[in-house]
């Protein structure tokens, strides 16, 4: 069901009637990044798709900092030095505040609202705190929608070896294995679809749980993916962003992805449970390499978080692991360095996964306790790669998703056995 | 002589007693039959509900809610179903044998009866009472113990247990004085005993836990300025 629009949004909707094309750009607080991502937006929009109608539409949260005045500000018209054609039609501006369920999921969901009523072709949503976006990405997230015919584009980037590590050790192998393809980034933030797709998203009862929130960007990735609408990527090169909210709490954040892919594989379980092995899905754009920030990874107090849990958390860990992976795990503490071999993490998640379905403990304190885990597992990681280049990390990164592949029987079984 | 005052003795103590045993051998039979019954259907009872909790999922309910690790702490090893059963089934036999005494027909036995059945609703909150602090105590525990991990304090199990403890200690004065028993000393009690956990607490904060101590001051110095950030993206 449709969110509903403030009467503003309604009239200009009325104004605008039809558009090919849509941008959305969710935001809270981004006066700092915004005006530069509202202009690559325009500037893409006005480079590479000059015959068509488009909208940049920007969803705001309540920023209290000037954010939805800035992208109001900010000049639909490209700077005439990246053009190569004179634009026939203006890029419109909407920029509406959302309703429901604070989060980037209500933001997205009011989006899908707009480009519904517009009728557009082709969406792409891009994160407001972006420092790296140019011109190119809009033509690279929606291209292959309007041109190839494609539902759904996911982005892929250059990262930093220890950058997304959620991504690279749960989301993106679990996410292969289960529905067998492989996008690397199924929760990068920016995204292309078609409007067919966003009609779709709009159907499903879900504003009201963690989608709305972080959980948005996985669920639409794992809707394309199990829904059957055509998936490619599309390369941008690197992804800076603005410093991010350092209040974040890492844990409700990892609560919310995961119990997001969780919550996923209760909805698609039969679709995932007959998938076997994981295929490519195409690429858009000329990958190369590029300088990436280096990150800067505190090793020692995810070891020291991970072994007091070995400790502390046993009687937690029972409800989710077999006997033998939980004396595995706890037998980890007494390894220096911490080194969580690829098999064992992966029934870890398989058992964690499968104790969520069954709702062996509430629910929440049951991933909270995966937390730890996870950190442990990162940390070995980082020490395993240490002296690795990002071709080495990435090839580590496919062998782990290759054993959530090889482990899929033991999932199923966990997921059967009550 | 002697032997007819003897007969006639023995012959009225044996009339009085066979009059006494008319009057109340039925209702003694009465009570053996109630006892027996009660026996029996309790032991059905605990057999049928052991099964159908089980059947139901009750066990991994009282995991979850931590039901289970509650009765652990206090030394039954079996399931929660079990233990539910096995409470129930005691319930009913003590209907039965309240049932018996009062087909006895004695002034004691039914004002037994009679105070037993007043009290018996008491008795059950209280009960309920104390079932519902073991759940809630024991999800309060393992939520603390899980954020006191993530949070990287090292005295986690302290703090779990010094919540688990402080839940189980007020529901337990909340079903004592629901019971009525000895208000004043349950308040007593209770205070010295808080006192008591809350002083000892205090102690080993500030003997053994020093380091934690001082780590947890310096928190509390650092929250008015900004936080540092994880350098880490998790996404």
């Amino acid at each position: 069901m449709s969110p509903p629009l403030e009467p503003k949004v309604d009239e200009q909707l009325r104004e605008i009637g039809r558009a090919d094309l849509l941008v959305g750009i969710p935001s809270y607080n981004n006066a700092r990044t915004i005006g530069h991502v509202a202009r690559a937006a325009a500037a893409g929009l006005a480079k590479h798709f000059p015959e068509h109608r488009a909208v940049i539409v920007n969803s705001d949260g309540g920023s209290t900092d000037g954010t939805p005045e800035l992208v109001a500000s900010v000049e639909s018209a490209a700077p005439r030095a990246i053009l190569v054609r004179h634009p026939l039609s203006v890029v419109h501006k909407i920029v509406t505040p959302y309703h429901g369920v604070p989060g980037k999921g209500s933001a997205f969901r009011t989006i899908f609202a707009i480009a519904q009523r517009l009728g557009v072709r082709a969406c792409a949503v891009v994160d407001s705190d972006l420092r790296s976006i140019t011109p190119g990405w809009i033509e690279l997230l929606l291209g292959p929608v309007l041109h190839e015919d494609f539902d759904y584009v996911a982005p892929l980037y250059l990262r930093h070896k220890y950058d997304g590590t959620i991504t690279n050790s749960i989301v993106y192998p679990l996410t292969r294995a289960l529905y067998g393809r492989e996008v690397r980034q199924p929760i990068g933030g920016d995204f292309g679809f078609s409007g067919r797709l966003a009609a779709h998203y709009l159907k499903r009862p879900v504003w009201d749980s963690d989608v709305a929130r972080f959980g948005i960007d996985i669920w639409m990735t794992t809707t394309a993916l199990a829904d059957d609408f055509r998936v490619c990527e599309a390369f941008l090169g690197a992804k800076i962003h603005d410093s991010k909210d350092p209040g974040a709490d890492l844990a409700a954040m990892f609560v919310q992805v995961v119990s997001s892919v969780f919550d996923l594989m209760h909805v698609y379980r039969e679709r995932w449970e007959s998938v076997t092995g994981a295929s490519k899905v195409p690429l858009f754009g000329f990958p190369h390499g590029v300088g990436l920030e280096p990150v800067a990874v505190d090793v020692e107090r995810m070891q020291r978080i991970f072994r007091q849990a070995a400790s502390d958390l046993r009687e937690v860990w029972e409800a989710a692991l077999l006997p033998e992976d939980l004396a595995a795990v706890t037998a980890l503490a007494d390894v220096e360095p911490l080194w969580v071999p690829d098999p064992l993490w992966v029934r870890v998640v398989y058992g964690f996964a499968a104790a969520y379905e069954h709702a062996r403990l509430p629910r929440e304190q049951l991933l909270r306790s995966l937390v730890p885990l996870y950190l442990g597992r990162t940390a070995s990681f980082v020490l395993e790669t240490a002296s690795c280049g990002a071709e080495d990390v990435e090839r580590r990164i496919h062998a782990l998703a290759e054993e959530y592949v090889v482990q899929k029987p033991h999932l199923r079984e966990r997921w059967r056995s009550q | 002589m002697w032997n007819d005052v003897l007969a006639d003795v023995i012959q009225e103590t044996l009339a009085g007693f066979r009059q006494e045993l008319s009057a109340f051998g039925p209702r003694l039979l009465a009570m053996a039959v109630i006892l027996i019954v009660g026996f029996v259907v309790a032991g059905l009872l605990r057999f049928v509900l052991r099964i159908a909790l089980r059947r139901l999922g009750f066990d991994r309910f009282a995991e979850r809610a931590g039901l289970a690790h509650a009765l652990g702490k206090v030394g039954f090893a079996g399931h929660a179903s079990g233990a539910l059963a096995a409470g129930t089934a005691f319930l009913v036999l003590a209907f039965f044998v309240l049932l018996a005494l009062g087909s006895l027909d004695l002034q004691l036995a039914r004002d037994l009866v009679s105070q037993a059945f007043s009290y018996l609703p008491q008795v059950m909150v209280a009960g309920a009472l104390l079932a519902l602090g073991a759940v809630f105590a024991g999800f309060v525990r393992r939520g603390v113990l899980i954020a006191a991990v993530n949070a990287g304090l090292p005295s986690a199990r302290l703090l779990a247990g010094f919540a688990q403890s402080a839940l189980l200690i007020l529901f337990g004065a909340m079903a004592l004085e629901h019971l009525g028993v000895g208000w004043q000393i349950i308040l007593v009690s209770f205070t010295i005993l808080f006192g008591g956990v809350v002083f000892a607490l205090a102690l080993a904060f500030g003997l053994a836990g020093r380091e934690l101590a001082r780590e947890l001051l310096e928190r509390l110095a650092r929250k008015g300025e900004p936080p540092r950030e994880d350098p880490l993206r998790h996404l």
